[in-house]
């Protein structure tokens, strides 16, 4: 339920293009070279927990609830239900998960920017190749002659899309801004109809103009400008477009 | 009697006027007088003809008291000369010719006279006639450099004699009376041929180095055959232009010939002097000679012009002093002009192309059937060395592979260019060798499609049926082999499980075949790591089930192929290491889009989006076809894997991991 999103507007910095992009220019070899993938390998720890959470380990179809002290591993998924919370601790920091928020605890580490645009590009590595299937083999055995009867067969999810989006959010806003533009891009994978909210897309989009990814923060804000908008959001896709485009111009 | 007499019918002296060791001269297939290799530039057959004119008497009247007793006019004899015939059989030449003009009639007034009736005197006469009657020839090219070859040739020799018999009786008559022998003598040569490059070329050979000859029983005609002296011929040709070649011709007898030729737009010229030990002056004549030739004829008008006066009367003693050395040019022969022609049957084109060298660019992996179509296994360089474009067609046959030349496509070379030109293969599909062996490419460079103007061989790898270069791409060819039996296999595993499939969704289908197909042959099987004890050994479909075992690579192609056969559509994911050992399993396409994902999880992390070739979101899942306990535990394990090292550790993004779908 969108109207129950809840994210923290401080999680949006501001922008700031000149700077951030000489920065990443100037430095990207460097840190090609030295960075190191700053997963934080450690042990997560639910410190504090209300209401209705829960965890899911690894490939486990079932979800248990989570109990406070209890240890949590990096495969864990952990979701949050209606006015519940938890805070995680690790190492010598916490994170705090709010309402109707998911999170995958692997996302919480830090990523150069050069890693998130590796993680960016992976996506077309995924994609099937483009071909004209003339060499796809010929053989459509069916068995159970149910073929075309239920195709439009959909379960809706409990509209956990939202709640990882809003997991992403919280990412961002505890620093992990790189991987929560990752755990955003796979929840709109995963979760298609989630890619039609607004301010989401130009959350994540914002974070790809501050990293100074100007040609991957345009597409995401050339996908919001198709989306319903209002005023608000509107002028300020707008002129994050023509602020880009410029930029791009003069490069 | 006679004791010096020197016939040598060997010699090199012949009348084209034109002279080459070029391969695309046709002349020298009928010229044996100079060609004892038997080199020659057809490539099919050849036939030809000369036809000559002798500005003299037919005969010689030679009388002992230096007095001409045959006084009649110079004439214009013309007689059919030479008859030839040639074939070219691969790098074999083979040739015959008939030569009904090659001979010289001596009429020799003996001395001896007889008076009839005390008041008529008659001269008794003896009649001399040397011929060649015909020669063969044969040779073998061996290479661009080297060509070799001899021929054979054989003369007829017909002597006549009057004499004087006494008749004992009452009264002792005189009888005149005519004896007469006919001996046949043949030679063989040999003849080696040395095409240093285009310019310089050379030619040794023998002359009379085998004899075979008839004895002569009558006492009367000892000493006046055919001297069959041996000895050699060296012949030095060089090529600086077109228009002007130049050839030196040494015989040991002290003999040699000097001549240019040259040729330009299908005209030829040849300018030959001639030096004779047995004949005066230095320079005994001038041999020229103009023609024309095309890809199909040649035409040749060659004149033989001596600079000493010819002896229409000559004495007898003069004759038996000097002798003559050869039946066609000696002391008694007299001008001519001769007319040659020869046709190149066949019509087939001179040779247009030449391949230099060629470039074996990667071993042979039969399975890979039809990788070849597009990376080429071989390159080679080709010269257009014809004065026009051409277009060639490259083809490769290889021994104990494929059974016809397999054709690459064409290309068009510009004049004098060299190109480098890509050699294509397919692999038959009833190809089983599970041997590797070492074989033989033979590749053919060809203007027409008739005959290949060029080819080269070259040693290559064949691998066996079964092995595999490490590429994981390739495993698709493994995975398409068995095709049919995978469907057969697959089929009747889906069949026993009908009444299960009948409830089951139509989209959730694929996810349910792939579930049910792995469980049935995962009963069956067991992972053995590379049971071959080689990393390039890759079993087919059907021998992993034979096996009951297979390794990753094994088992991976075993369950793509199985899905695949009944449509579901499968990837290869290549988990390439890092100086570890490579590990290969499958992704599965279940077809459900994201939002049908939770049917058959409610993990999302379970499965990855990808979009299929329209762009459509499809879901697909990790299956470690390794784990071989159950279906959703060998999911689970490819969920693991996929995740920590192709998305977490970006891994995709890296290279370090690729995704190869089957098709």
């Amino acid at each position: 339920m969108f109207n129950k999103m809840k994210f923290s507007l401080s999680a949006r910095l501001a922008a700031k293009p000149g700077t951030a992009r000489a920065g990443y220019i100037g430095k990207t070899l460097l840190i090609f070279m030295l960075a190191v993938p700053a997963l934080i390998a450690q042990e997560f720890k639910a410190a504090d927990v209300k209401g209705d959470v829960k965890y899911q380990a690894g490939t486990s179809e079932v979800w248990s609830e989570v109990k406070e002290g209890m240890s949590l591993q990096p495969d864990y998924f952990i979701s949050t239900g209606e006015k519940s919370f938890v805070q995680i601790k690790y190492r010598e920091q916490s994170l705090s998960i709010d309402e109707l928020s998911a999170i995958h605890l692997a996302s919480i580490k830090t990523m150069s920017t050069d890693e998130l645009l590796l993680a960016l590009a992976m996506e077309d590595m995924i994609n099937a190749p483009v071909n004209d299937g003339k060499n796809r083999s010929s053989s459509t055995a069916v068995y159970g002659d149910k073929k075309g009867k239920e195709n439009n067969l959909v379960n809706k999810s409990d509209d956990f899309g939202i709640k990882r989006l809003n997991g992403a959010v919280q990412l961002a806003g505890n620093g992990f801004k790189e991987s929560s533009v990752v755990f955003a891009k796979e929840t709109y994978r995963k979760y298609p109809d989630s890619k039609q909210i607004p301010l989401f897309r130009i959350f994540f989009a914002d974070i790809l103009y501050e990293k100074g990814l100007y040609e991957e923060a345009l597409g995401e804000y050339l996908d919001s400008a198709k989306l319903d908008l209002n005023i608000e959001e509107k002028s300020n896709v707008e002129s994050q477009i023509q602020r880009i485009n410029k930029i791009l111009l003069n490069n | 009697m006679v004791l010096n007499l020197k016939i040598l019918p060997q010699s090199s002296f012949g009348f084209p006027g034109y002279r080459g060791l070029q391969e695309f001269v046709i002349i020298p297939f009928y010229n044996y007088e100079s060609n004892q290799s038997n080199y020659f530039g057809i490539k099919d057959w050849g036939i030809s003809l000369q036809y000559g004119a002798e500005f003299a008497r037919t005969t010689l009247s030679v009388a002992p008291d230096d007095l001409t007793t045959d006084n009649s006019e110079l004439d214009l004899n013309t007689s059919l000369y030479l008859l030839s015939i040639a074939k070219r059989l691969g790098n074999h030449s083979l040739s015959a010719r008939y030569t009904p003009g090659y001979q010289k009639e001596f009429i020799f007034k003996t001395g001896e006279s007889i008076i009839i009736n005390d008041t008529t005197t008659q001269s008794l006469q003896a009649n001399y006639n040397y011929k060649e009657l015909f020669g063969l020839g044969y040779s073998y090219n061996f290479n661009e450099q080297f060509n070799a070859g001899l021929t054979m040739r054989f003369f007829s020799q017909d002597f006549n004699r009057e004499i004087v018999k006494p008749v004992f009786g009452d009264t002792l008559y005189l009888v005149r009376e005519a004896i007469n022998e006919k001996i046949s003598t043949g030679s063989i040569d040999i003849g080696l041929d040395y095409i240093l490059n285009k310019q310089l070329q050379f030619r040794i050979a023998s002359i009379n180095l085998l004899n075979f000859e008839d004895q002569l029983t009558n006492t009367e005609f000892q000493g006046i055959e055919l001297n069959l002296n041996r000895g050699a011929l060296l012949t030095a040709s060089y090529f600086p232009l077109e228009l002007l070649n130049f050839h030196l011709l040494y015989e040991t007898t002290n003999s040699f010939q000097a001549g240019v030729t040259g040729h330009t737009k299908g005209f030829i010229y040849g300018l030959t002097a001639f030096h004779d030990y047995y004949q005066e002056p230095f320079i005994a004549g001038v041999l020229p000679a103009v023609g024309y030739r095309t890809d199909l004829f040649e035409i040749l008008l060659s004149a033989v012009k001596y600079f000493s006066d010819r002896y229409t009367n000559a004495s007898y003693s003069k004759f038996f002093d000097e002798g003559i050395n050869n039946i066609i040019n000696n002391s008694y022969s007299f001008d001519k002009i001769v007319l040659s022609m020869a046709v190149n049957i066949s019509g087939k084109p001179e040779k247009k192309v030449e391949l230099i060298d060629i470039e074996i660019t990667r071993e042979i992996y039969p399975s890979f059937y039809d990788l070849y179509i597009d990376q080429p296994i071989a390159y080679g360089n080709v010269v257009n060395i014809s004065g026009k474009p051409v277009t060639v067609i490259p083809s490769v046959k290889i021994e104990g592979v494929t059974d016809d030349q397999i054709q690459s496509p064409p290309q068009t070379i510009a004049p004098g260019d060299t190109v480098v030109v890509p050699f294509f293969v397919i692999i038959p599909d009833k190809y089983a060798n599970e041997k590797t062996f070492l074989s033989y490419a033979d590749f053919f460079i060809s203007v027409t499609p008739l005959q290949p103007d060029a080819q080269l061989q070259k040693a290559t790898l064949i691998n066996s049926i079964n092995s595999w270069d490490g590429n994981v791409a390739n495993l698709r060819y493994f995975i398409k082999k068995d095709m049919e039996f995978s469907m057969n296999y697959s089929k009747n595993i889906l069949s026993r499980n009908k009444s299960f499939l009948d409830t089951i969704p139509s989209p959730l289908l694929p996810f349910h075949k792939a579930q049910i197909i792995f469980n049935e042959f995962a009963k069956l099987i067991v992972y053995v790591s590379d049971p071959r004890a080689t990393a390039e050994y890759v079993q087919f479909p059907k021998q992993t089930l034979d096996l009951k075992g297979g390794d990753c690579d094994d088992l991976s192609v075993l369950y793509s192929s199985l899905l695949e056969s009944v449509g579901v559509q499968t990837a290869l994911v290549d988990y390439k290491g890092d100086g570890e050992i490579r590990h290969v399993n499958v992704l599965v396409n279940t077809g459900l889009n994201p939002e049908q994902a939770r049917l058959i999880t409610t993990n999302d992390k379970k499965y990855f989006i990808r979009k299929d070739e329209s762009g459509k979101d499809q879901v697909w899942i990790p299956v470690e076809t390794t784990s071989l306990s159950n279906f959703n535990e060998a999911w689970n394990i490819g969920v693991e894997k996929f995740n920590r090292e192709a998305i977490e550790n970006l891994g995709l993004a890296k290279s370090k991991i690729e995704i190869i779908d089957v098709y």
